[in-house]
């Protein structure tokens, strides 16, 4: 079953929408302990920290390459996050 | 010289807790808001020196912010940076026709949003302290 364009569109902008605003909270608080605001972060907490930084880039890449501007179906959003995906590794 | 005073709109209590530990460490004043409404009524209220405002707010939207805003000459010539998640093809456009002085997609890089407040507070740009983002580790 296909959606019709404005559903996917719709969907895309939604899906973009709140991932990006979950994204600005990670990398917010990720980089108030990595920069101390929160006390000082041993070296290992922040080689784990800066992995999750690290990680949430990852998936602004993906957002940034496959869903902005895309007015395109979920089934080709996810077409071009499967392209990303093989990019980044 | 007293601090400068930035009003931070936005609905999402985790980004306003956020928002606020960083400016507050870079001896920003903070005030803050989570809709259309108490957004203008902060800014009658507080007179900031900036306002950080989202778009997508319960009661109205960003672009009524800044319409009420440029109603109340006092408030019209705050400078206002939309921080939004949403796309930026058209509603950046929309926001500097709206009078933002700037347009920043969330999630923001933190030297690129104080730079931006710098910026528009007339500032100097100063010395940053290094993050992970500058070592290109993000």
């Amino acid at each position: 079953m296909t959606r019709p364009p404005q559903a996917s569109s719709n969907l895309s902008v939604y899906l973009s929408h709140e991932l990006r605003n979950a994204l600005a909270c990670i990398h917010q608080f990720g980089n108030i302990l990595v920069d101390g605001l929160a006390g000082e972060l041993s070296g290992e907490q922040r080689e784990y920290v800066s992995i999750m930084l690290e990680n949430a880039s990852k998936i602004r890449s993906v957002l940034d390459s496959a869903l902005d501007g895309v007015p395109g179906t979920p089934e080709e959003c996810a077409n071009k996050i499967k392209n990303v995906s093989k990019l980044e590794t | 010289m007293p601090n400068k005073k930035i009003l931070i709109v936005d609905d999402d209590p985790d980004v306003l807790q956020g928002m606020h530990v960083r400016l507050k460490a870079n001896q920003y004043d903070i005030c803050l808001a989570v809709d259309t409404f108490s957004g203008v009524a902060e800014a009658r209220r507080s007179a900031p020196d900036l306002i950080l405002l989202d778009l997508g707010l319960p009661a109205g939207g960003g672009f009524l912010v800044m319409e009420r805003l440029k109603m109340i000459p006092s408030l019209a010539i705050i400078p206002v940076i939309v921080v939004s998640a949403r796309d930026g093809l058209g509603n950046q456009k929309r926001a500097f026709d709206a009078g933002a002085k700037a347009f920043l997609q969330k999630p923001v890089d933190d030297n690129q949003l104080l730079a931006v407040i710098r910026q528009a507070l007339g500032e100097p740009a100063t010395a940053k302290k290094p993050t992970l983002h500058d070592q290109g580790a993000v």
